[in-house]
């Protein structure tokens, strides 16, 4: 049975690594738009998102996911 | 202070629920008519019905419709085989009709509803049949499942299986965790429905990884190894298709379908999908809420913000509202949960303002809940509007008793806007039940093809259907295809321009440019005929 913490840590690190892996997409250049396009930022908001919720669970502990 | 007594605020709760469900059961009489009307009409009232009816027309003769599309008739299908499959013995027995799959896809969203409604009846500990009914009904109230699902179209088909797989996975977690017994049978059963709701339509991909992640939730390690095996099922599956096919399955179900996404699009969708949808989606999101913090995450729950999540992809090129269908349904199945275990709850504690204001918290939960089901009608608002008496409705309820729309004219000049006799909160030019005329333009344009030599090349498969001559392109398809690299117009090309079709029928113009261009070179308008809204031009050869 997954916890709520691991539900947490589950969640904030996919979160992260979407936000991560969608600033790397500008660094490296791929992509039609310069800057942060439309779909990009869509990314950006979801992963942020999952991050912040991801983060809010893990106080939660042992208590069944 | 004035006081509510009980009894009232009780009396008027029955008057609401008796309203709301008056409402809804109105709701279900439209789409019952609408799906009627279908029945009896013998043409694509919605582009891509054709299509549809003819995957189920070859494999009713043994044939796959993944063709290569560069030959002649340059025609390959992009969904997978399970829905027409089910209407094959129709076909065998009755012949290429349209009212076959329309039939199908009308009881499959009967079946979806049933599978709601048990859904909510099994999380109620007192019975209260008007709020599965309200749940039910619900889903036929929305516009997008109005719109789509008495049409011989496989997506709500995919939504019948996905929200089987849901409410049975959440049935089965419930008893063996109560009896401490695995059953395997019912996950056998649940692995089943979602093969066949990706074999319907591959977007069941949403409603597969929601319930793997709340088995995986519960039961990690058996999670995985059910996992394995669905893999390897569906592998092998998807590999057998693409041998017997040489190729095709991958080009026309996968290549065909990865279209370019158009955030303005997907941002409008989500927008009206909140608008019409409201009371469903704050509930459902609400108690999602509740679940993630609250206690343990359902499967309904996971669904719900999984299909939310997916329905992104409505944005794609080619997709559309149907696309929130899934998320419809999860809304209605969370809401109905949502709705009877606040009752439960409040009954079981017993809450009252007694005596300030007279009035037990539960009273005023059952006058709340049926006037946030009325929100939610007055939402989806959608009716025919060709009878007097349905015209009086539409006005005593505030709203105009006809629509002033443009036939659709993407190959002919504008016309000016007529009045319809339909009304809808989300018109999208399909919803408005078709008509005899309707019929009649359709057996028109057919005597134009029958009156000539060959196939059509048409936009569309009925008319050539309904003449007994072979269905010549899938123009979206085509036009995936070509913006994928996929399609060589050598021979297409050729055949048009050497006037090889005598008759050219147009609605959209869907084709590739290319197409497009060699059509303007060799053919000309020769009749313009209007069916359901929409114009089509028909072309002849120009000498």
């Amino acid at each position: 049975m997954i916890t709520k913490r691991w539900l947490g840590i589950g969640l904030a690190a996919g979160g992260l690594l979407l936000v991560l892996t969608l600033l790397a997409v500008d660094l490296i250049g791929a992509g039609d738009y310069q800057g942060i396009g439309p779909a990009q930022r869509l990314g950006l908001l979801g992963g942020g998102g999952l991050l912040l919720i991801g983060l809010s669970l893990i106080p939660l502990g042992d208590r069944p996911a | 202070m004035i006081r509510w007594p009980d009894r009232t605020i009780r009396w008027v709760s029955y008057g609401l629920i008796v309203a709301a469900g008056a409402a809804y059961v109105g709701y279900f009489l439209v789409y019952a008519y609408y799906a009627y009307r279908l029945l009896l009409f013998p043409f694509d009232y919605d582009q891509g019905e054709g299509f549809e009816l003819l995957d189920t027309l070859m494999l009713s003769q043994g044939r796959l419709p993944y063709l290569d599309s560069n030959v002649y008739p340059f025609y390959s299908s992009n969904y997978p085989p399970v829905y027409h499959l089910v209407i094959v013995p129709l076909i065998w027995l009755f012949g290429p009709q349209y009212w076959t799959g329309r039939l199908v896809a009308t009881l499959g969203t009967l079946i979806t509803a049933g599978a709601i409604g048990y859904g909510v009846y099994r999380a109620q500990g007192r019975r209260r049949w008007w709020l599965v009914l309200l749940a039910s009904l619900a889903y036929f109230a929305s516009n997008y499942v109005y719109h789509v699902g008495p049409l011989f179209r496989q997506h709500l088909f995919l939504v019948m299986f996905e929200t089987l797989a849901v409410v049975i996975a959440g049935g089965v977690i419930a008893r063996e965790e109560k009896t401490g017994r695995q059953s395997n049978r019912g996950w056998l059963v649940i692995m089943a429905l979602l093969l066949l709701a990706g074999y319907t339509k591959q977007l069941a991909y949403a409603t597969v990884a929601a319930v793997f992640i709340f088995l995986f939730l519960r039961q990690p390690r058996r999670a995985v190894l059910w996992a394995v095996p669905f893999a390897g099922v569906t592998g092998l599956v998807f590999l057998a298709l693409n041998l017997a096919t040489d190729g095709q399955w991958v080009v026309t179900t996968v290549s065909a379908n990865i279209n370019e996404f158009i955030p303005g699009q997907a941002i409008g969708l989500f927008r009206q999908w909140f608008t019409l949808h409201p009371v469903l989606i704050l509930t459902a999101a609400g108690y999602a809420i509740y679940q993630l913090y609250g206690e343990r995450l359902s499967v309904g729950a996971i669904w719900f913000v999984i299909a939310a999540l997916n329905s992104v992809t409505a944005g794609k090129w080619g997709a559309g509202e149907s696309y929130f269908v899934t998320a419809v349904a999860a809304s209605c199945l969370l809401t109905g949960v949502a709705f009877s275990r606040l009752l439960d709850w409040l009954c079981s504690r017993g809450w009252s303002w007694q005596p300030a204001i007279g009035l037990r918290a539960e009273t005023a939960a059952l006058a709340v809940i049926p006037l946030l089901f009325l929100v939610q009608a007055e939402a989806v608002f959608h009716l025919p509007t060709h009878t007097p008496w349905l015209q009086t409705i539409a006005r005593a309820l505030g709203k105009p008793d006809h629509t002033l729309v443009a036939p659709q004219t993407s190959c002919s000049a504008p016309r000016p806007a007529e009045p319809i006799p339909y009304v809808d909160e989300a018109f999208i030019l399909i919803g408005r039940p078709p008509t005899d005329r309707d019929t009649a333009a359709g057996r028109r344009i057919a005597a134009v093809i029958a009156a000539g030599k060959t196939p059509a090349f048409s936009e569309e498969a009925g008319f050539n259907l309904y003449v007994g001559r072979d269905v010549v392109t899938n123009p979206t398809q085509l036009l995936n295809l070509y913006k994928a690299g996929e399609l060589d117009l050598t021979e297409m090309i050729a055949m048009l321009d050497s006037q090889a079709f005598d008759t050219i029928v147009f609605r959209a113009q869907f084709y590739p440019p290319p197409v497009l261009e060699v059509i303007g070179q060799r053919y000309q308008t020769t009749e313009l005929v209007e069916m359901n809204g929409f114009v089509y031009c028909i072309l002849q050869p120009k000498y």
